[in-house]
């Protein structure tokens, strides 16, 4: 008989941490069914959603929403860094800049700042960041991340799955392909080509086209293709996969008679950091 | 092997007979513009003129997410590790999908017996039915379109009523208790050659399969080839997904929020991903994608070939509708075999190499 596992081991102490984000992931946390089983294997230390508690000076495991989009959360992040063991990033603000993301330069930072606050003021009594607003990133531009949940909001399972792995200290997996086989696996209809038939004589053929052009070809999966199964093409929310070949799949897109742009265009709601990151080797990226 | 003859309005007797000896019927049906087998509730959900399915049936034998057993770490104790028990009724079979079972059978019940695989095998009753090849069906290149055992019914479509070749017992007992039958005439046989007949002019012409293995090897390390293939792939796997001779899967554990209780369970794996060759402290064995891409057919036209003298492709041809960029294996066979092997030169071109 093995001897009990979990008497002796005190509960780890975990910190639900903010950054910039909706607040969504959290949502998404507080409503997983089995938050309670959860519980019991941690000891909650800190989570401003639905605790009153102060952040106390150490914890061991971090999980963090948001993107970096201050100086201030910067300095957070590296104190963060120096206390927790562990950080588990979820959602895709804290994973790839996600929506915030989207601002990614400091022209177009500059730009919103104006647009958002077109006198200059940040209202009354608030404290004025201007100065200190960053270009945002993701978590993982800033500090070392044991572990990231993505997607946009995440999958309520998946983050029981990868936090139960942190606990038991397995080493992280991220899921590296594209979407596509997933989509197989669930028998979806391709909306690039309707069970194999080219896009062009899908048309001539009266089938349906997409508004957007899916992301699933190069989005990492893991989703369980969700809204493909919902008949919504996928918007890239679980960022790019390692595995993606972006310059075949812009090639495919363009062959199939939808626009690359329209296709870029679309992967930059979630994915803008990455694409400025990579933005001068993509010619090199096909290994 | 018993033969009969059956009218069309027949089916529904043999459907009825089927829901009521398994446990469950499953088919071809119409899902948007593509066809899947799922389960049938009644005669008329069923779709057996379909050109393919999305998924093959070999989905039922290998799921794409099984569980293999349950685990309490408290306790250290493995539970919910007994294969699901279920009899199921597969309608619709086409003769490729049938021989890829086959070869499935080789590989899961030959050396090694998995018992996941064998139990919903062995209770499973096969009822295949015939077809007509669509643009793409390479079936007969790779030897796949005919099947004489691997089913316990077989549907050869006469137009107005079913050719039946009855191969097992409960075949046999099934035709008997629930569809009335005759037996054939000569007429009905006649009808049944003309029908053989049409089915293998009806194919395009098929990939020059000349000396494949060979060419293969020998092309094996033409980096320029797989560069060209691999630059395209967009690593995927949709083409491992609807195969239905691929197999590899990945064992996974998954710990149940409260963390004492967990499942193990198998997903289906495959080759086109980096890290399916990646290895311990992070070596990777097929770094690349033109590495992948060759690995996959090479493991196909090779691999396999040398050891049972198969090739593990049917020529369903899902792959080929799967894969966005157009790599299958027509194009890549066509690829290997154009620029070095003319038609009229034949083997010559492995004079003197190192062919393995």
């Amino acid at each position: 008989m093995t001897p009990h596992l979990f008497a002796a081991a005190p509960k780890p102490r975990v910190a639900v941490l903010s950054l910039a984000s909706d607040f969504g992931c959290q949502v998404a946390l507080s409503n997983f069914p089995q938050l309670l089983e959860s519980l019991e294997t941690i000891e909650l230390v800190y989570w401003q959603l639905v605790l009153s508690a102060d952040l106390p000076d150490d914890f061991d495991i971090a999980i963090i929403e948001g993107a970096v989009t201050t100086t201030e959360h910067e300095q957070f992040l590296l104190k963060v860094r120096g206390v927790a063991k562990t950080i588990i990033t979820i959602g895709a603000c804290a994973g790839t800049g996600g929506v915030p993301g989207m601002i990614d330069s400091q022209e177009s930072l500059k730009q919103a700042q104006q647009e958002v606050y077109p006198s200059g003021q940040e209202g009354a009594g608030a404290t004025p960041v201007a100065d200190a607003r960053l270009v945002p990133r993701p978590v993982s531009a800033v500090i070392d991340v044991d572990y990231t949940i993505p997607g946009c909001p995440i999958d309520s399972g998946e983050f029981s799955n990868i936090l139960q792995g942190a606990l038991l200290g397995v080493n992280e997996r991220t899921e590296r392909e594209p979407l596509c086989a997933y989509c197989k696996i669930i028998e979806a209809p391709c909306f690039y080509l309707m069970q194999g038939i080219a896009v062009t004589s899908a048309k001539a053929q009266g089938a349906a086209t997409t508004a957007t052009p899916c992301l699933g070809l190069v989005t990492q999966t893991g989703c369980g293709a969700l809204c493909i199964g919902k008949g919504r093409p996928c918007t890239g929310c679980r960022g790019v996969a390692i595995d993606a070949n972006l310059p075949a799949a812009r090639e495919f897109v363009r062959k199939a008679g939808r626009s690359v742009e329209e296709f870029d265009a679309a992967l930059r709601v979630y994915n803008s950091y990455y694409l400025e990151q990579r933005s001068g080797d993509e010619h090199h990226d096909s290994a | 092997m018993i033969y009969k003859i059956i009218s069309k309005g027949a089916l529904a007797d043999l459907f009825a007979g089927l829901q009521e000896t398994y446990d469950e019927v499953v088919g071809p049906q119409e899902r948007g513009p593509a066809f899947v087998f799922d389960k049938l509730s009644s005669v008329d959900e069923v779709r057996l003129n379909y050109p393919s399915t999305i998924l093959p049936p070999t989905k039922y034998f290998l799921p794409a997410d099984e569980r293999l057993f349950r685990f309490d770490r408290s306790t250290g104790d493995v539970y919910d590790s007994e294969p699901a028990q279920g009899t199921r009724a597969i309608l619709g079979m086409h003769p490729c999908d049938i021989n890829a079972v086959l070869m499935m059978d080789e590989i899961f019940m030959g050396d090694y017996v998995d018992p996941y695989y064998e139990t919903a095998r062995k209770s499973s009753f096969i009822i295949g039915v015939s077809c007509m090849p669509e643009p793409g069906h390479l079936c007969a290149a790779f030897g796949a379109d005919e099947i004489h055992r691997g089913f316990d019914l077989f549907l050869t479509d006469l137009g107005d009523r079913y050719f039946v070749s009855c191969r097992s017992v409960p075949a046999s007992e099934l035709m008997d208790s629930y569809v009335r039958s005759c037996e054939p005439s000569a007429e009905d046989i006649n009808d049944f050659q003309e029908r053989t007949k049409r089915f293998k002019e009806a194919f395009a012409p098929m990939p020059k399969m000349d000396q494949l293995p060979l060419l293969y090897g020998a092309k094996y390390f033409d980096e320029e080839l797989w560069e060209r293939i691999g630059d395209d792939c967009l690593s995927c796997g949709a083409c491992a997904s609807v195969c239905p001779c691929c197999y590899c899967f990945d064992v996974r554990d998954k710990v149940d929020p409260g963390g004492k209780t967990g499942m193990r369970h198998r997903i289906w794996d495959s080759c086109l991903k980096s890290e399916h060759a990646e290895v311990a402290h992070g070596h990777n064995f097929r770094p690349t994608r033109a590495s992948r891409v060759r690995y996959r057919f090479f493991h196909k036209f090779v691999g396999n070939f040398s050891r049972t003298g198969k090739m593990l492709c049917v020529g369903c041809s899902r792959c080929g509708k799967a894969c966005k960029v157009g790599i299958n294996p027509g194009s890549v066979i066509e690829a290997l075999q154009k620029e070095y092997l003319p038609d009229t030169a034949g083997v010559e071109v492995f004079k003197g190499g190192g062919a393995s």
